[in-house]
């Protein structure tokens, strides 16, 4: 970044990102910057509260009740958390409800992104247009950086390679990268202070689940430390192909008993062969 | 002034985190209103300042795991969501925000509102800002409660595009500075 080394030019540009004055290629920039950089985060999260008084120049207004019914209804009801998004395999059909589900994301494409089973009120986070576009565009970003340091080494091995980035679903931030080759090993690498962050709630564990392009269900890969990379041997994975995808979810610790993701997603990517 | 028990918005997070519907809804009633009142004054229209609070408040729910009390505090937090997403609605929409309304100024500049449960402290920042020049104040203002960008505020003041983002850079860094 061209910022890097100029330590006014980091702390004015994250007090621009929270401003919001920073836009287009500037912004794609940051995000994908933010996504690798802690100190950055951290100036940021300064940067939220530094100017968060201002937001007491704006008058407060006061909802109408019928908004927090739609919130609920959007979050699921009172209780459950949305389905987590391997949660349910059957195939998203074509529906004139969900209009917005088909941005034109290479990456995370959610045409193919799995339905839940109860007919939602409104669009689940992963069919929201917004999501996926800004999502998509940081992950690109990010495929294209890691991608270019990939390709600067030597290639050892011609076995087809594949790179996931999980990221917090809604957010820019990558949390893990999975690198995986065929025939070979997976690595699960914590990027971001993957959850890292807040401290995992009292009683739960992260677990890890690939579900393969056009798979019935996903299929766990055990329990992962936060901020602790993971090895697996390849073998190990029903499949490994383009577009399968990687999640993280938080279950209950020892993990779901039910053999599929009940948790909220914590990350969530597809696979891309390099 | 009244003693009000202050929220705390770090642990309604980690509740929300949980899957605690109640944590968030205790959070959606204790900041609703001044979240509603920031989007409205960003994007200019009841309907789209309910739609902005709606999806911003299920981005809470669905990200509250990613939050990170390391870096700053809950309510910084769920504000700058409730703020991208409303800029992000003007971004989507591309829709011109009258820069001739007389009327906005006059909110602009009038002074805080008093609310008996606001427990956020504005007081040091407003000194800040109040030491800062200002063109450099007006620019940060409008950036953050109007929700402006570079073109918007240079119309807006009358001034070149690169001088409002050099007011812009120098006015948040001289804040930094003060606030530090």
């Amino acid at each position: 970044m061209s910022f890097a080394d100029d330590p006014d030019e980091r702390r004015a540009q994250a007090g621009e990102y929270v401003l919001g004055t920073l836009d287009g290629e500037t912004l794609a920039e940051f995000e994908t910057a933010l996504a690798i950089d802690a100190d950055l985060r951290a100036e940021v999260g300064a940067w939220q509260d530094r100017l968060l008084g201002l937001a007491r120049r704006a008058p407060p207004l006061v909802p109408p009740p019928a908004l927090w019914a739609r919130i609920a209804t959007s979050i699921g009801g009172a209780e459950a958390r949305p389905a987590s998004a391997l949660a349910s395999a059957t195939p998203s059909p074509p529906s004139a409800a969900t209009p917005t589900s088909t941005p034109p994301a290479p990456i995370f494409a959610p045409a193919s992104a799995p339905t839940p089973t109860r007919p939602p009120a409104a669009p689940r986070w992963w069919q929201r247009l917004g999501f996926w576009q800004g999502a998509s565009a940081v992950a690109a970003l990010a495929v294209l950086a890691l991608a270019t340091l990939l390709v600067l080494r030597p290639p050892a091995v011609e076995a087809p390679h594949y790179l996931a980035l999980l990221q917090a679903p809604g957010g820019a931030e990558v949390g893990w990268v999975v690198e995986a080759r065929a025939g070979g090993s997976l690595r699960l690498v914590p990027l971001a202070p993957a959850l890292g962050g807040t401290p995992l709630p009292a009683g739960r564990a992260l677990q890890f689940w690939t579900k393969p392009e056009g798979a019935a269900g996903p299929t766990s890969l055990g329990l992962v430390a936060a901020g602790t990379a993971l090895t697996l041997p390849v073998s190990g994975l029903p499949a490994l192909g383009e577009r399968q995808l990687f999640e993280i979810t938080l279950e209950p610790v020892g993990g779901s008993t039910l053999g599929r993701p009940t948790g909220p997603v914590l990350y969530v990517g597809r696979a891309v062969r390099l | 002034m009244p003693i009000t028990a202050s929220f705390d918005h770090e642990t309604a997070l980690v509740a929300c985190a949980r899957g605690d519907a109640q944590a968030f809804r205790d959070l959606y009633d204790h900041e609703g209103r001044f979240l509603l009142g920031v989007a409205i004054r960003i994007v200019r229209q009841r309907e789209a300042a309910e739609d902005v609070l709606h999806d911003a408040f299920v981005q809470i729910w669905q990200k509250a795991a990613s939050f990170d009390a390391r870096l700053g505090s809950g309510r910084g937090w769920i504000y700058t969501v409730v703020r991208h997403a409303a800029l992000n609605h003007l971004r989507r929409t591309q829709r011109e925000i009258s820069t001739e309304d007389g009327a906005l100024e006059v909110l602009l500049d009038a002074a805080v509102p008093v609310d008996a449960s606001d427990d956020l402290d504005t007081g040091s920042l407003e000194r800040c800002l109040g030491l800062l020049d200002e063109p450099r104040r007006r620019s940060i203002v409008h950036a953050y409660v109007d929700g402006y960008n570079h073109a918007q505020i240079a119309a807006r003041m009358q001034a070149p595009l690169g001088t409002v983002k050099s007011w812009i850079r120098r006015g948040l860094l001289s804040l930094r500075e003060c606030l530090s």
